[in-house]
């Protein structure tokens, strides 16, 4: 990264909250834009069949033992989708900060019944349960999902805000899953307002009791990540630390807010580090990544981050929420500061 | 006394395995699919046996005949440790995720009840599947029942699982003294938290059969299923009552036990209605209408199971568990009765 592409030292910044408040988002969506999946779900504003084409091509592959995966394409369709950018988490985190000082059942019960949206099982279970007459905090409890970390992901804004993201998050989730967006909104909130990444991880781990998973992994996380010395250099440690691989959705908070605290932690900050370790982490790339840009970026501030990145990541496609087509993140920022 | 006691706990286990067994094929399956294969799922494929529910139930039955009352969750652990992680050559066959993620987390060197937190399947059916047993061995105990399953289950579950193995633990303590299956479904309810995801699918379930239970309970379980017919609008009416529809899989315990207590009480307690409607509502069929068969099994007795369907359980082949291979339900069942009456020590 050459010195022209990063932003003032942090040092000269400390004042400037705003600057952190965009970062949080930013980095976030930067995370987010940097996983393997956002382009799958960025596919998602793409007609229905090129999507059923790349199962039949998974399926060919399979048949004929080749090697050759097919990505998300494009055939007689507008390409831009499909280069880098932000997908589902960016999008929740911009329509969580827009609906902040909102009843939070009342602000999700009007995505209840909706057939345009697309979310994590948490997400879409807990619209059923409030639209079946299960209020919060049964709508986040009666979830096969409540681990996942869609709250952990909307914290951001309750964080940058200052706020508390419990009763949000428990429309959508409970254990593990609330613990995790206490925890991130813990650590944004510290470092908004210009605590070092230590004492932000400190703050996180608090919300985190040992005997929870959230809480033993967190701390395994972090022990492996600072014996590593660096994130990059932690990536095989974290693999073998979190994931047992059993499942088939890498989305829980108990592995991806430790990821996110361990890499934040030992990359001292530096998104552009941390956020290419989490992307590493292939079965946790759908959110690490951004759980990890938007700690990283709010340590660092908005203007510290590699320009490139933030032109690519900050306006929103409408992949998962088709009403934010277009919004521009620095204007969510800007709402929250 | 005894004797009756050994026939309801041999009608249990061998429910159980009827249940697991007709279930095995429509696993996963939706209503609508089963009934355009089978018509009505009422026969047991010959010669397959049954699957995961009936080995991992004998291995809890083989942990109350060592420990008794006195079973603690190192007791379970090391079980674990040396009967299943220790026997695991190549796959582990037969195993849900909850089964899987517990082997990692000892292979992790934890402990319960952090192997039960570590992975996220702590709401599995794996803990109601194996939770008869413990009805078994403390017959007309309900609370006993529910705290020793629970014992179990810290090693492989956490929150819902353990509250889905309570119920089915404590529901079958009350059903081998005889109850009617509303006492038994009651019995199930008082074992869970009242605020749980597991008592509202429950009531929520019983609400459905009460609306339409007695529509079916009219008809003969055998009769086809046809557009329109009772058993139709109930697995609908239950299906929206306690499926979580944007979610994959089908091993989700307050689900799995709502749907096997309604085909209990929608067969009235008799083993081969309560089994047949269990395996035709689908999603985890195998265990649910082993939980259901366990149920009226241990209601109705070893002569409550149709002779067609016991004819088909022979000893398990430890296709799951290779350290249950051999065993017969009906062995276990006496076992588990001998163990229970046994003097407590010290008394």
């Amino acid at each position: 990264m050459s010195s022209g592409e990063i932003g003032p030292d942090r040092r000269d910044r400390r004042d400037d909250r705003g600057d952190r408040i965009a970062g949080a988002v930013i980095g976030l969506a930067i995370g987010d834009a940097a996983g393997w999946p956002s382009a799958r779900h960025r596919s998602g504003v793409l007609a229905p069949w090129s999507r059923r084409l790349h199962r039949e091509l998974d399926g060919f592959a399979e048949e004929h033992r080749v090697t050759t995966l097919p990505v998300p394409f494009t055939l007689n369709q507008p390409v831009r989708p499909l280069a880098l950018g932000p997908s589902d988490d960016a999008e929740w985190l911009a329509w969580t900060a827009s609906t902040l000082h909102e009843d939070r059942a009342e602000a999700f019960g009007r995505l209840a019944g909706r057939d345009d949206l697309r979310a994590r099982i948490s997400v879409r279970t807990a619209l059923d349960n409030l639209a079946g007459g299960r209020p919060p905090p049964a709508s986040g409890h009666d979830n096969p999902h409540f681990f996942d970390d869609a709250a952990a992901v909307r914290a951001v804004a309750f964080g940058a805000a200052g706020l508390d993201p419990t009763r949000d998050a428990q429309v959508t989730n409970a254990g593990d899953g609330v613990l995790g967006a206490r925890a991130m909104a813990a650590a944004v909130a510290a470092l908004v307002g210009g605590a070092p990444m230590t004492a932000a991880v400190a703050a996180a781990l608090a919300e985190l009791p040992d005997d929870t998973a959230i809480g033993h992994a967190a701390r395994a996380a972090l022990a492996a990540a600072r014996r590593a010395g660096d994130a990059f250099a932690a990536v095989p440690a974290l693999d073998a630390v979190l994931f047992d691989h059993v499942y088939s959705y890498g989305v829980a908070a108990a592995q991806t807010v430790p990821a996110a605290l361990a890499l934040a932690e030992v990359s001292g900050g530096a998104l552009p580090a941390a956020v290419s370790a989490a992307a590493c982490l292939s079965p946790a790339a759908d959110s690490a990544p951004a759980l990890t840009g938007a700690l990283t970026g709010a340590f660092s501030g908005h203007a510290a981050l590699p320009r490139g990145w933030s032109a690519a990541a900050r306006t929103l496609l409408g992949c998962c929420l088709p009403e934010l087509a277009g919004v521009d993140l620095l204007d969510i920022a800007k709402g929250l500061a | 006394m005894s004797e009756e006691y050994a026939e309801r706990a041999r009608g249990c286990l061998l429910g159980l395995a009827v249940g697991d067994a007709l279930g095995r094929p429509a696993e996963n399956l939706p209503p609508e699919e089963i009934a355009r294969r089978w018509g009505r799922l009422t026969e047991i494929e010959p010669g397959r046996g049954g699957t995961d529910d009936t080995e991992y139930a004998i291995f809890a039955a083989s942990l109350l005949v060592r420990y008794g009352r006195a079973l603690t969750g190192d007791d379970v652990a090391r079980a674990w440790r040396e009967e299943i992680v220790g026997k695991i050559e190549g796959p582990m066959r037969g195993a849900g995720f909850s089964e899987l993620g517990t082997v990692q987390a000892l292979r992790r060197g934890l402990a319960p009840p952090m192997t039960g937190r570590w992975h996220p399947h702590g709401w599995s059916d794996g803990l109601a599947m194996r939770a008869a047993p413990y009805g078994i061995f403390a017959a007309g105990e309900p609370e006993e029942a529910a705290r020793l399953v629970a014992v179990d289950g810290a090693v492989s579950h956490s929150g819902e699982g353990i509250w889905g193995g309570r119920a089915v633990a404590a529901a079958v303590a009350v059903a081998m003294t005889g109850a009617e299956p509303s006492t038994v479904v009651a019995a199930a309810l008082a074992a869970v938290p009242e605020d749980s995801w597991t008592a509202r699918n429950l009531r929520a379930a019983v609400a459905v059969v009460a609306a339409h239970g007695a529509d079916v309970a009219a008809l003969n379980p055998r009769r086809p299923a046809v557009i329109g017919d009772p058993h139709e609008a109930l697995s609908r009416e239950l299906h929206e009552a306690v499926v979580a529809r944007h979610y994959p899989w089908t091993d989700l315990a307050p689900e799995a036990v709502a749907l096997a207590f309604a085909a209990y009480l929608t067969g009235g307690g008799d083993v081969e209605e309560s089994v047949v409607v269990a395996a035709n509502l689908g999603r985890d069929a195998d265990t649910t209408a082993a939980i259901a068969g366990a149920l009226a099994g241990a209601g109705r007795g070893d002569d409550g199971v149709p002779d067609r369907w016991a004819a088909e359980i022979g000893p398990v082949a430890g296709a799951c568990l290779p350290g249950v291979a051999g065993r017969h339900v009906l062995d276990v069942a006496d076992e588990l009765v001998e163990r229970a009456l046994e003097p407590v020590e010290g008394t």
